[in-house]
């Protein structure tokens, strides 16, 4: 059990939700997504973005169309499709209820401790 | 001082550090060898080249002149190494992306894993689209069954006529993918060693014998000939029927050209590996390699001394060539590996130029790949073996059925569109016309839809999708029902049976015989027929015709029978059948069929006309003859001449009651009885 595997995990879960919210709100390049990410805090590579997308799109959750780029070669611009609109919003649901659920049951826990330490 | 080298990267021609580019060859490299295994894995790739080129893009667009290594190391860190994204993206695959054993850390890659993942791939049958002369079908067979795609590959050439099918069929069933080799020794073509293609280079290299060895085969029939013809030249005009020479010099050269195309050529460092098999590589590598380098020659002959020690010292005494593979730069492999790995790296220094390090990084992959995929937990061969067998029987089986059945669909629309005109016959314009085409279209043009949609997804390699499955089905089935419908229908309108007796007024016969004759049918008339052996016997159709505004049946019965009194008695006994009772009686008063009588010959028509609006409703008649005693009828041999068998029921029915009634039968007459006649046949 290391630290290191525990974090990957976590952010792992959230990664797709993360993604496909940021794609939810139009249509995104993994450029895009890759800076929008790392301004938020959040590390991405693109050898583990691109994979994702490729298989969000295998599997119809995602589609893309190629725009010309001035910079270079042309871009692929991802957005939801409806399937991908229903997985978003089922995502976005499951986050709702374990984030609350998540922080509900950290403070309870630092309450708990705080008259613990109280008591004593 | 470095060398700057451009490159078209994407469609952009970029300027960039020779050693730059040896590194992201190398990482990209790398990453074909860690996605090779996901779906979509080139795709994958390919967009990670182009985001690196548009970063490329956008470096050189603030004024820097080239790509240095700092460049290249910091898009690489910002994309990050396999080993990088390995751990997240290994549990996320299904089917085990492990990559190659060299990407992933001791930690992770324990044998016992990989041995099992290896097996999971092995288990199911893919085409391999990595390594493929048509289809991949062959390649992806050896995989399965962990040979050598070249021996899969004869075996279909050789059994062309009988596996031409089974090739065709896995070709559309099994799905592509890129698959890795699961042997360790591959008969290849040897580029290094060849005169013409390299085929007998590469087998010798195979059997590890002398190259000499398989060209003389290949060349003994030739020589003999050639030696043959010289040397027996007098002799030749004795054995001048025996011809078999030219026979073998072309079979030679078909072997050699099959061979040429079924065997692929060893082109990188890892192909020639198992090309030789390993250790016969080393091998020839330390022999080249003691070659180049005087000062190592005499440790290079000794096999014994440490090899990591020896390829050091064979870098430090190769030339100047800028070293890109610093060893402590790769990512962690375990020991036994890195031998290899360094071997390979000092081939690239000391040998000739041409082997990069990314072939000496695809050479150590190859073969540590191959020894954990050993681990792999074996089925049993023959088990496999069977289980494939009957897996191709039974797609042989079902593809020729498919296409049977596809053949029968085409032959009924064939011969629906010949039966078109009967359709009037049988099928009254309206809702039963709209249920006929419904049916038509829902049960052979959904099937022969479907199959070609089916085709088509499989080509353009879409995914397939159950709906369109599913809707088809139910629209086929749907088509079943209509057509029940249809049938039903048609069927009720032969549920009722009904008859018409009508006595045909004579003028007394004063002749001993009443002879009988046709009366042809002037009119033109349009005689039904179908073509192409499809029940061309228009004979035993009851209907002949059908016109503008009337049907000619020849549904005409003649029965013969003994009259109570002293005269000749005519009767018609018609009959019809109809959805209900009066229809069918309405029917039969429509019948048109004139008997004339001139002295004593009775003129019956060639047809029984009705009009055309009736249609088919098993109409007949029926000419009953009664014959007093002592005098006889005469019937023409046109009436005689009659294919229709057997009377239509009902009429059958009426006959027996007669005759049931008459038994004095004359024994001159009994020989006519039976005469029912149809009509002459054209």
């Amino acid at each position: 059990m290391n630290i290191e595997n525990t974090q990957s995990q976590m952010r792992k879960g959230v990664l797709e939700y993360c993604i496909l919210s940021i794609i939810k709100r139009g249509e995104a390049y993994p450029g895009d997504i890759i800076d929008e990410m790392r301004s938020a805090g959040m590390q991405l590579l693109e050898g583990t973005l691109y994979p994702l997308l490729n298989r969000l799109k295998n599997s119809e959750i995602l589609t893309y169309r190629w725009v010309e780029s001035t910079s270079g070669p042309p871009r692929k611009y991802f957005r939801l499709t409806d399937k991908g609109v229903q997985f978003h919003s089922l995502l976005e649901s499951t986050w709702n209820e374990l984030s609350t659920g998540v922080e509900t049951v950290v403070r309870n826990m630092n309450e708990e401790s705080e008259t613990i330490y109280h008591n004593i | 001082m470095k060398k700057v080298i451009n490159i078209n990267f994407q469609g952009q021609v970029i300027a960039i550090e020779e050693t730059a580019y040896e590194t992201l060859k190398q990482y990209i490299e790398s990453l074909t060898h860690f996605f090779a295994r996901e779906e979509g894995g080139d795709e994958i790739v390919n967009d990670i080249e182009c985001r690196i080129a548009e970063l490329f893009g956008n470096r050189l667009k603030h004024g820097i002149n080239c790509i240095t290594d700092e460049d290249v190391e910091a898009i690489i860190s910002s994309i990050g190494r396999p080993k990088d994204f390995d751990a997240e993206y290994d549990e996320e695959m299904g089917d085990g992306v492990h990559g190659s054993p060299l990407l992933a850390d001791p930690a992770s890659a324990n044998p016992n894993q990989g041995g099992e993942r290896s097996g999971d791939a092995r288990q199911s049958l893919y085409r391999n689209a990595g390594d493929r002369i048509i289809g991949g079908v062959c390649s992806g067979l050896a995989h399965y069954f962990k040979t050598d795609p070249v021996w899969l590959r004869m075996i279909f050439v050789l059994f062309f006529g009988l596996l031409f099918w089974v090739y065709i069929v896995l070709w559309i069933v099994l799905k592509p993918k890129v698959l890795k080799t699961n042997v360790s020794k591959r008969l290849y073509r040897n580029p290094s060693d060849r005169f013409i293609g390299g085929v007998c280079g590469g087998i010798a290299a195979y059997f590890r014998i002398d190259s000499w060895i398989p060209r003389l085969l290949f060349l003994l029939p030739l020589l003999v000939n050639l030696i043959g013809m010289i040397s027996f030249f007098p002799l030749n005009f004795l054995f001048r029927d025996v011809d078999f020479s030219w026979n073998i010099n072309m079979g030679v050269v078909v072997v050699y050209i099959v061979f040429w195309i079924i065997i692929p050529e060893a082109k990188t460092v890892k192909q020639k590996l198992e090309m030789m098999g390993e250790e016969e590589y080393i091998r020839s590598i330390r022999d080249k390699f003691s070659d180049n380098v005087a000062s190592a020659k005499n440790r290079a002959e000794n096999e014994q001394p440490p090899v990591v020690k020896k390829s050091y010292q064979a870098a430090d005494t190769g030339s100047n060539h800028a070293s890109v593979t610093d060893p402590t730069s790769m990512p962690p492999v375990p020991p036994s590996m890195q031998k290899h790995e360094e071997e390979g790296a000092s081939v690239s220094q000391s040998g000739s130029s041409t082997f990069t390090s990314s072939d000496s990084y695809s050479a150590s992959t190859g073969s540590s790949y191959s020894a954990s995929s050993g681990n792999g937990s074996e089925r049993s061969g023959c088990l496999n073996g069977l289980v494939m067998l009957l897996k191709i029987v039974f797609f042989s089986f079902v593809g020729i059925l498919a296409l049977m059945a596809v053949g029968v669909f085409i032959a009924f629309l064939f011969a629906g569109a010949q039966m078109m005109p009967l359709k009037s016959l049988f099928i009254d314009p309206g809702q039963e016309t709209t249920l006929l085409f419904t049916s038509l279209l829902l049960l052979i043009g959904v099937p022969i839809l479907s199959i070609i949609i089916w085709i088509v997804r499989r080509v353009m390699k879409a995914k397939s999708r159950p709906v369109i499955g599913v809707i088809s089905t139910i629209l086929w089935f749907g088509g079943l029902v209509v057509a029940g419908i249809l049938t039903a229908q048609i069927a009720d309108k032969f549920s009722e049976e009904s008859t018409l007796e009508q006595t045909v007024e004579l003028t007394p016969v004063t002749a001993r015989s009443l002879y009988v004759d046709m009366l042809p049918y002037n009119d033109d008339y349009s005689e039904f027929r179908i073509g192409w052996g499809v029940g061309s016997d228009i004979d035993h159709l009851p209907y002949t015709n059908v016109d503008e505004d009337s049907l000619l049946f020849r549904d005409i019965h003649l029965h013969i029978r003994n009259s109570n009194d002293s005269l000749f008695h005519v009767r018609t006994i018609a009959a019809s059948s109809c959805r209900e009772l009066r229809g069918a009686k309405a029917d039969l008063e429509e019948f048109r069929f004139e008997i004339h009588q001139q002295d004593s010959v009775l003129y019956l028509p060639e047809f029984l006309t009705v009009p055309v609006e009736q249609g088919f409703r098993n109409q007949s008649i029926t000419v009953e003859i009664s014959v007093p005693a002592g005098r006889t009828v005469e019937v023409s041999d046109v009436l005689n001449n009659y294919r229709n068998q057997e009377p239509p029921s009902v009429v059958r029915k009426r006959i027996r009651n007669y005759t049931r009634t008459y038994m004095t039968i004359e024994p001159a007459l009994i020989e006519e009885e039976e005469k029912e006649t149809g009509s002459e046949v054209v």
